[in-house]
């Protein structure tokens, strides 16, 4: 008996533990410092949140307009974009756009679309990473 | 020593508990004709909710393409004690939203606020008029200096109704509330593309194609619900208009560069949409009738 309680009492301790780390990922606040970060003249339309601890990726979707210029930025809680890299996959997949050029990581797209349809949203992280920030989506004509 | 395992197991499930406050069980039982529907996925039903793009990017179409602000266009705000069901409610929170945005964008803030008014009302009816910030949005609406954070208070309360019932296993609602909106934009746009014949209105009503789909998609998740079924109809008969309207993509690498430590793009991909003035016609005149039963 005093080992089950011992077993529960360990477990415990971990659970709080992994909530501790989960606690530091805050990707909520992330994506809202997020949006005033838009530049000038860009309307916000959403803020995602980038929690991708224990993922390789995260994902959203959005039907985009051609003739619509979007703008995604990324804000990471370390220095600049900690390894998380933002990229625009056509329905078919074929990447369109990306944070990451030729190695350099810039924090946001500008993405004049030029072919209405539905685009995927992809996050992922070159490491080391902590895997957590978030990301405001904005859009002008 | 078994009193002290069955106190630990007892904080452990009243740790995992939901937590829903009493409002939120109101707002759960409040719920009338309305119903979700069991066995969907839920995040499958998110995941397509979050892609349909915002009306407001109609309005400012509008106003770029030079169009005048008509408010025969929108939904009478004397409409608001009509709506006496969660599920014209939920549709009305959505037409008036896109109402909203229109004033916005053409700065008729005087006509924003009786549509400020007239979705407090329908939030409140749905309980979820915690998230609509109308003091800060009617003192916003005041000053047309205000524009940029008007528009974007706007958006923010609508995000989070949306995020707030998903949260809550009442997608149905939210699914409304989209439709809603973009019933209305779809019907501002057909109604000023039939004054104007642009081209570059026709296209933009071709496109919509695409969000049709997805609606449609979301509404075969409640075909058991007559209200939602009802409408589902009506979609179905939009949708025979556009299965005449062609859109083609192709596919072309785009190319990047980095300015200013922004990565911009170049898209070299192309849609191209096949419409005419009679396809255009045939989905003002269902949009129309659609909106007529939302609306009354």
């Amino acid at each position: 008996m005093k080992k089950i309680a011992f077993v529960i009492l360990l477990s415990s301790f971990f659970n709080l533990g992994a909530r501790e780390i989960e606690y530091q990922c805050n990707p909520d606040k992330l994506a809202t410092d997020c949006i005033p970060k838009l530049s000038e003249g860009f309307n916000f339309l959403k803020s995602y949140k980038v929690d991708g601890v224990s993922k390789d990726k995260v994902e959203y979707s959005y039907v985009f307009m051609k003739g619509t210029q979007y703008m995604i930025n990324l804000c990471a809680g370390g220095t600049n974009t900690d390894g998380i890299v933002v990229s625009i996959l056509d329905k078919d997949r074929n990447k369109v756009a990306s944070s990451k050029i030729n190695g350099q990581f810039v924090t946001a797209i500008n993405y004049p679309c030029n072919a209405s349809g539905i685009y995927y949203i992809q996050y992922t992280f070159d490491e080391p990473s902590s895997h957590c920030g978030g990301s405001a989506l904005g859009f002008k004509r | 020593m078994k009193i002290f395992i069955i106190g630990i197991l007892t904080a452990f499930f009243v740790s995992c508990s939901s937590g829903k406050k009493p409002d939120d069980q109101e707002f759960l039982n409040s719920i009338d004709s309305t119903q979700q529907t069991a066995g969907v996925d839920e995040d499958v039903i998110n995941s397509i909710l979050d892609q349909i793009p915002s009306p407001l990017e109609i309005s400012v179409l509008l106003k770029n393409s030079g169009s005048k602000f008509d408010i025969a266009l929108l939904n009478n705000t004397e409409n608001v004690s009509k709506y006496n069901s969660n599920f014209k409610e939920a549709l009305n929170l959505g037409v008036y939203g896109t109402d909203l945005g229109y004033s916005n964008i053409f700065e008729q803030n005087q006509e924003g606020i009786k549509f400020i008014s007239a979705i407090k009302t329908l939030a409140d009816e749905l309980n979820i008029g915690q998230f609509f910030d109308v003091q800060t949005i009617g003192r916003l609406a005041t000053n047309s200096k205000n524009l940029d954070s008007l528009v974007l208070i706007t958006t923010l309360n609508f995000n989070h109704i949306n995020h707030y019932l998903q949260s809550q296993g009442r997608d149905n609602l939210s699914v409304l509330l989209l439709t809603g909106g973009w019933i209305e934009a779809m019907q501002i746009t057909s109604q000023v593309a039939a004054k104007r014949k642009s081209k570059e209105l026709f296209e933009k009503i071709g496109e919509q194609k695409i969000v049709l789909e997805q609606i449609l998609l979301l509404f075969s998740f409640y075909e058991d619900d007559p209200n939602m079924a009802g409408l589902l109809k009506d979609f179905e008969e939009l949708k025979s208009v556009y299965d005449k309207i062609t859109i083609n993509y192709t596919y072309k690498e785009s190319s990047m560069e980095i300015v200013d430590g922004v990565a911009v793009i170049k898209d070299n991909s192309t849609t191209t949409i096949d419409i005419t003035d009679q396809n255009v016609e045939e989905i003002r005149t269902i949009v129309n009738a659609i909106r007529s039963k939302i609306i009354s």
